[in-house]
């Protein structure tokens, strides 16, 4: 009775530790949980190979019909242009349950999205990193550690208007060698559908 | 005689229709209740102390917040005779405030929705109300009746999530 009591609590405290690190999401500074999914175009993705490809790797969880995602939808494929300059891999990853992998092809053809898009089934990467919203970025270095967690920009509605492209910021400190000044920023957004 | 008395059932009969829901001039719609920002809100959420205070965050252009809407409708309904407090706050931008008062007046909350003030940061406004919120959509807090944050609710939830987080605290 003893051994199954012990068995018991052991079983419990190990899915508590689970839990907890499935809350919280790696930290800035912390490791970026590797994953592999498949491409959109077909092709393998792994994070850790990209990690050491790059000079950086930007994930973003992005959506097909959520507002605040395609708001910015140009500065991205724009963005996406620009990091690839410098050697920074920019990626699309779609957890959303409630958008099949066809909608996501068809919506990239329709927004000439240049780069990596991921469709993350059972939103197991979404889990790994906490994601909750779209869009929202994280930075992985080189060394395969999360240097930026956050918006693109302050300003969803207006591409002219930003005071604070924090992403951009955070993307050019890194490259630069300069500590990142605003490394967890926070906006609005759709909550990401999970399975 | 006959005549009197036929008029006066008629009269009768009008008055009665008159009175009638039918014929009773249609309730105004709800409106939002103003602007607020973290203060304003914080003021709002004071107001109510002694009461558990559900605040709902929601935009018309988020679905799942337009869906679990009309059970926080229901809810306050169900719960307001027993200390429940329901405050919205819509998240949209001034220039969609027309399909805010669309929404509400297709909802027709009984409790007081907000929209937040434009300007500024939103940075700000959502650590102000939980710093482990994200931002994601539909979000709400709970508030004890001592005031107290008590529980976040993170993206949609049904009727039967927003009635356990409040019901143990009407308690």
């Amino acid at each position: 009775m003893k051994v199954l009591r012990l068995a018991f609590c052991l079983v419990a405290l190990a899915a508590a530790a689970a839990g907890t690190a499935l809350a919280d999401g790696p930290a800035i500074g912390a490791a970026a949980p590797n994953f592999q999914l498949t491409a959109i175009d077909g092709k393998s993705f792994s994070l850790a190979d990209a990690e050491k490809q790059n000079n950086a790797v930007v994930l973003v969880f992005i959506a097909t019909k959520c507002p605040y995602s395609n708001a910015y939808n140009d500065r991205m494929k724009q963005m996406a242009e620009d990091f690839a300059k410098k050697g920074v891999l920019f990626v699309g990853i779609n957890s959303n349950s409630t958008e099949p992998v066809e909608e996501v092809k068809e919506h990239a053809k329709s927004h000439g999205f240049g780069f990596t898009i991921l469709k993350d089934p059972g939103n197991k990467v979404a889990d790994l990193y906490d994601a909750k919203r779209t869009p929202e970025v994280f930075i992985v270095d080189k060394d395969g550690k999360v240097r930026y967690h956050g918006r693109i920009d302050e300003n969803y509605e207006d591409a002219a208007k930003v005071t604070s492209p924090d992403l951009k910021n955070a993307v050019d400190a890194l490259l630069s060698g300069q500590a990142i000044s605003k490394a967890e920023t926070k906006a609005f957004g759709c909550t990401i559908k999970r399975a | 005689m006959l005549r009197r008395a036929h008029w006066t059932a008629r009269a009768a009969l009008a008055a009665a229709l008159c009175l009638s829901p039918a014929f009773a001039p249609a309730a105004e719609a709800p409106r939002l209740s103003g602007e607020l920002d973290a203060k304003g809100l914080a003021d709002a959420i004071g107001k109510q102390k002694g009461k558990v205070v559900l605040v709902n965050f929601w935009a018309t252009w988020c679905v799942p917040c337009r869906q679990e809407f009309p059970d926080l409708v229901r809810l306050e309904k169900a719960y307001r005779g027993r200390g429940l407090a329901v405050i919205g706050v819509s998240t949209d931008l001034a220039k969609d405030l027309p399909a805010v008062e669309k929404f509400l007046a297709g909802t027709r909350p009984d409790f007081p929705n907000y929209r937040k003030k434009s300007g500024g940061d939103d940075q700000n406004f959502i650590e102000s109300v939980d710093g482990k919120w994200g931002g994601e959509l539909p979000y709400s807090v709970v508030y004890a009746r001592d005031g107290k944050k008590a529980r976040v609710l993170s993206g949609m939830q049904s009727y039967a999530d927003f009635e356990k987080a409040v019901s143990a605290l009407l308690k």
